[in-house]
């Protein structure tokens, strides 16, 4: 999506949560939890293990089925309570891309085939259609020579690379991350927080699940901080982790920043 | 042994006749059972209550039915007649669409949770995440197993000369039978078996090792 684009939309935001509920059995994941991400804004989800930051995200793309709440995507919108329909669905994952922390490259296929497969099968898109963009989407994300490449002879930094190169090539309005760092020794970790950066000043609009808390505060236009299922506290990053006015925050901030 | 040998030259033709029966019989066999075996192992991960199953009935009924009794119920016991080949081949079939389902089951189980995520989280329809990243992953994890069990349901083409296919056993035993060579004409029979199973095996020893190569 062009800046132009998104200015444009301005007005709606790219998703919406509303009273989003998860319960696994009687296990209470997310407490109701409503968040706004506006086009072109990038929001880091940070928080400890167990928060219900995965269970979130994997709510927005229904890859997850809320047990309560709306939620809406670049004007999609489902209903826990109704039943979702298989168009509806497909309207909203064609709108989504999400990025692994395990990448899930499909390892019988190159790399190039991962990207231009679901271009075809999703979009429609003719195989030289699809291997233009792919192509074009490689030498983005620097890997314009691991075309032909399984992803078993590609280093991690490189599959996830390959992972969002694959996600970008469906033209989503919104990426959804899930720690894509955490799998990867740090300097490779650097290779993949860099095309990231990139994305976002280009205006993707980004929710980032992430243990990388200079990329939370640096890189991210709000943050949100997760505990037990709700979100403890969310606003400007910089001035959360200058003064977090929560003290789980302050704990949660306190525990990792030592940790680095 | 010059006498095996013997027997062997002198009837060499019939023999090699009974074995191209055999061979075309176990083509017949695999031809429809393997992919009778991958409907039924689809069909029992179904989302659909009814199509799980009747898909789980299906194999537990191929698998519990001995080759032999199934031969004879496919042959004498359903109205329509059929050629004994083509008996054969179905009740065979059979069998091996039972016991495959079962091998293909786990291969295609076997393909990590994460890849069918993507896939969803991608966009891509069921239909097109079997087809494009569960099955053709989930068969060559099978595969060695599913050439081990051809092999085996080449042995059990032998069952046929029950149903008067003229595969390599009858061919043999009718040859015994008028020259009264029992032993020899089964030791044969038992060579040439062992001959094309032998090789099969060596094959499907290789296969297996250039696909762990590359996983
Ligand atoms: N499929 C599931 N079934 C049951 N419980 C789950 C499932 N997925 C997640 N949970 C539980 O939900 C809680 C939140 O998990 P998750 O969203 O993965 O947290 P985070 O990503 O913040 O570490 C955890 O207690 C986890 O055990
Ligand atoms: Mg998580």
């Amino acid at each position: 999506m062009s800046l132009a684009d998104a200015a444009a939309s301005k007005t709606t935001s790219a998703i919406r949560l509303d009273g989003v509920e998860k319960r696994f059995g009687d296990h209470l994941v997310l407490k109701r939890i409503s968040l706004e991400v506006q086009p072109g804004q990038v929001v880091a989800l940070i928080g400890p293990s167990g928060a219900g930051k995965s269970t979130l995200l994997r709510c927005i793309n229904l890859l997850e089925r809320p047990t309560a709440g709306t939620i809406t995507v670049d004007g999609v919108t489902v209903h826990a309570d109704h039943e979702i329909k298989e168009r509806d669905l497909a309207a909203l994952r064609s709108r989504v891309g999400m990025v692994f922390q395990s990448f899930n490259l499909f390892p019988h296929m190159t790399a190039l085939r991962n990207i231009t497969l679901p271009q075809q099968r999703v979009l429609g898109r003719s195989k030289a259609e699809a291997e233009a963009r792919a192509r074009a989407l490689l030498s983005r994300v620097g890997l314009a020579d691991k075309a032909d490449q399984y992803p078993a002879r590609c280093s991690g930094g490189q599959q996830q690379r390959i992972a969002i190169a694959r996600a970008l090539a469906l033209d989503p309005k919104v990426m959804l991350f899930d720690e894509p760092t955490s799998a990867l020794d740090p300097e490779v970790g650097l290779e993949v927080l860099k095309v990231m950066r990139e994305l976002a000043d280009e205006g993707m609009t980004m929710a980032v699940v992430t243990h990388e808390m200079q990329f939370a505060r640096d890189v991210s236009d709000h943050l949100v901080v997760m505990g037990d299922g709700d979100i403890i506290e969310e606003g400007d990053p910089h001035q959360i982790f200058a003064d977090p006015q929560q003290a789980r925050t302050r704990q949660f901030l306190r525990a990792v920043l030592d940790r680095e | 042994m010059t006498g095996i040998w013997q027997d062997f030259v002198t009837h060499q033709g019939q023999l090699i006749d009974g074995l191209i029966v055999s061979l075309q019989l176990a083509g017949l066999t695999l031809l429809f059972g393997l992919p009778g075996g991958l409907i039924l192992a689809i069909a029992g991960t179904s989302r659909t209550r009814l199509t799980r199953y009747v898909a789980i009935a299906l194999t537990e009924i191929g698998r519990g039915t001995p080759a032999l009794v199934m031969l004879q119920l496919v042959y004498n016991g359903i109205p329509v007649t059929l050629s004994g080949l083509l008996s054969a081949g179905i009740a065979l079939a059979l069998t091996t669409a039972a016991y495959t389902s079962e091998i293909m089951r786990g291969g295609l189980q076997a393909v990590p949770e994460g890849e069918i995520e993507a896939a969803s989280a991608l966009g891509m329809s069921r239909w097109d995440t079997l087809r494009d990243v569960v099955i053709p992953q989930g068969l060559r994890i099978a595969l060695p197993s599913l050439m081990s069990f051809s092999v085996i349901m080449f042995q059990a083409t032998s069952l046929a000369f029950t149903i008067a296919v003229p595969e390599l056993m009858s061919q043999a035993k009718s040859i015994a039978n008028s020259n009264f060579h029992y032993f020899n004409l089964f030791i044969i029979a038992a060579v040439m078996y062992a001959a094309i199973t032998i090789s099969a095996s060596a094959f499907t020893d290789r296969v297996e090792r250039r696909l762990s190569r590359h996983v």
